[in-house]
């Protein structure tokens, strides 16, 4: 299998505090892999080490085949790392059209891509002119989401998509996220069990900032022991 | 067909209204002051109107503020990054242009240079701190700087060229722009490069590059996170302000009969501060109104109360952060004057 991210037994600290003590995850490519586990467990840090927002101390993070840990995290966005972070973070003084146009990594690509955007999220088309103060959490996340479109990102890192949003706005947005991930590879952090073993192919747990388990969605969707002990979902 | 250019420029004229009417009274203010005193334009265009004079006078002190403060608007308001050494912007223009005429003799489009390239300098200076520092230890850094800058300028050592604690005098302005003969024309001329120099600044911050300078002032992370080395972002805003605030410093050493010290001392960072917050932060226009409102509040208070005008004028800016807390641009386009917060934070202020 050809892994377009291949995270090798990461240390990451926040301050003092040793929050990844060994995180491993390997991202087929073109597939949808989802990072599970409790609140606190580090899965947010995971993406933000590949990122080199929280650089990892001891490990490799490889993406497309380069390490890429140590380098700064503008480079590494540049490299064709989209990132949707958790609690819809727009530019809120923005309007939609700008929070978009400022994603671009060359001149045009907003232009190339609008028609695609605004056939996956129709609301944003109507909204364009408005500035992000204005907007629903639904119509933020969908904007976050999009704004990782823009560019030509081969890898989507999105964090914690369903939180806070209603029923009726998860399942746009998994319709829309199964979409884009016939284009590109997407890894998923994702609180909501259901929402994650629904979109996603592969899984990582982890737990206390290690990595315990990995597999196929549909194996663990059969093992319930484990959902129960490190998600504690029945 | 024919008709739309002219539409066009009807719409133009209506959305740009009010600002086509402020250039408008601007550019009959010496001729009405004149007027009101029962002093025809001919002895307005001869520099002979007494009040006409003074008007003009008391205009361009407010010009030059306003390039001041909108420099500072672009790094605090729009890009986020507070400086505390922003008067040096502004003193070392106004220094450099007083040595170079005085001591140096140089002609004033060779001191003008001079004072762009020295602006550079000090905005690569300030940038050399930034990627090291953010937030409050920027402001602190800066604060550092400004205050050698200030030192350095009070030195007696340095005294022969500053004029130390007393202030650089006897600054020969070119006669063309002499502001005791030519007034009129000094008028013009910083009503001129204050229009262009906003234009400029509006350009900019409606250009991509202004647009991710509003993104780094509201997360900086984000916008790294999209790609951007957003240190490039945060020296070419440093940058233009700082060959803004040169420039209204050498205004400031040819229009002033003497660059006091105090333009480079902290008191006149906070002078631009105070400013911007009372016209509206990270508005620009909000700069311009600010330094109207700073100066005729400050020239009336002293005018007619004397001394302990500074005590009241620090009620009303109190006042203005009470209850028009996004400044008089921002409280205009938010609709929001916050009379019932403001009585509530009042409250809170005295338990």
């Amino acid at each position: 299998m050809e892994y377009i991210l291949d995270v090798q037994n990461i240390h990451s600290f926040i301050g003092q505090y040793h929050i990844l003590q060994g995180v491993n995850v390997r991202v087929p490519k073109g597939s949808i892999t989802a990072l599970l586990g409790r609140n606190g467990a580090g899965k947010t840090t995971t993406l933000k080490s590949i990122l080199g927002l929280t650089p990892p101390r001891e490990g490799k993070v490889i993406y497309e085949g380069k390490e890429v840990q140590g380098m700064r995290s503008f480079d590494i966005a540049s490299m064709g790392i989209g990132f949707v972070p958790e609690h819809r973070a727009i530019f809120r003084d923005l309007t939609v059209e700008e929070n978009l146009k400022i994603a671009e990594r060359s001149k045009g690509e907003y232009i190339r891509k609008k028609e695609f955007i605004f056939d996956l999220f129709p609301d944003l088309k109507r909204l364009i002119t408005l500035p992000g103060t204005s907007l629903s959490g639904g119509q933020q996340q969908m904007l976050a989401i999009a704004r990782a479109l823009v560019a030509d990102n081969h890898l989507l890192l999105i964090d914690e998509p369903s939180e806070g949003l209603a029923p009726v706005i998860i399942e746009h947005m998994m319709k829309a996220i199964q979409l884009l991930s016939k284009d590109s590879t997407i890894v998923l952090v994702e609180q909501n069990f259901l929402v994650a073993s629904q979109l996603a192919e592969y899984y990582v747990i982890i737990e206390e900032g290690r990595s315990v388990q990995e597999g196929s969605m549909k194996d663990l969707a059969n093992d319930k022991a484990a959902i129960h002990r490190y998600l504690g979902a029945a | 067909m024919t008709q739309q250019p002219n539409s066009r420029m009807s719409a133009f004229f209506l959305t740009n209204r009010a600002a086509l009417f402020t250039l408008l009274a601007l550019i009959l203010l010496p001729f009405i002051v004149g007027l009101m005193d029962g002093e025809s334009p001919m002895l307005v265009f001869a520099n002979q109107s007494g009040n006409s004079k003074f008007a003009q006078g008391l205009a361009i002190e407010i010009f030059i503020l306003a390039l001041y403060a909108l420099s500072f608007d672009l790094i605090f308001g729009i890009t986020g990054m507070l400086s505390f050494g922003h008067s040096m912007f502004f003193g070392v223009g106004a220094y450099l242009t007083g040595i170079s005429l005085k001591t140096l003799g140089l002609s004033l489009p060779a001191t003008l240079g001079l004072v762009f390239i020295a602006a550079i300098v000090q905005a690569v200076l300030f940038g050399l701190v930034l990627p090291r520092v953010k937030g409050i230890t920027f402001a602190l850094v800066t604060l550092g700087l400004g205050s050698v800058f200030h030192i350095v300028v009070m030195s007696s050592e340095m005294g022969p060229y500053t004029g130390a604690d007393v202030g650089l005098q006897g600054v020969i302005a070119p006669a063309f722009i002499s502001p005791a003969n030519e007034r009129l024309r000094f008028y013009f001329i910083a009503l001129t490069i204050l229009i262009l120099v906003y234009l400029l600044y509006k350009r900019f911050v409606d250009s991509p590059t202004g647009r991710v300078c509003i993104a780094i002032r509201e997360n900086e992370g984000r916008a790294r996170m999209l790609g951007y080395n957003t240190f490039y972002f945060k020296l070419a805003a440093l940058t233009l302000s700082s060959l803004t605030a040169a420039l209204a410093g050498f205004m400031h050493a040819i229009y002033q009969p003497i660059v006091s010290p105090n333009v480079a001392s902290m008191g006149f960072t906070v002078t631009a501060l105070l400013i911007i917050l009372i016209g509206g932060v990270g508005t620009l226009n909000g700069a311009l109104i600010g330094a109207v409102v700073y100066r005729l509040l400050d020239f009336g208070l002293r005018r007619y109360i004397g001394e302990s005008a500074s005590f009241i004028s620090g009620t009303v800016y109190v006042l203005f952060v009470l209850f028009i807390p996004f400044g008089i641009v921002g409280t205009w386009k938010t609709k929001s004057f916050q009379v019932k917060q403001g009585w509530d934070r009042l409250r809170k202020l005295f338990g």
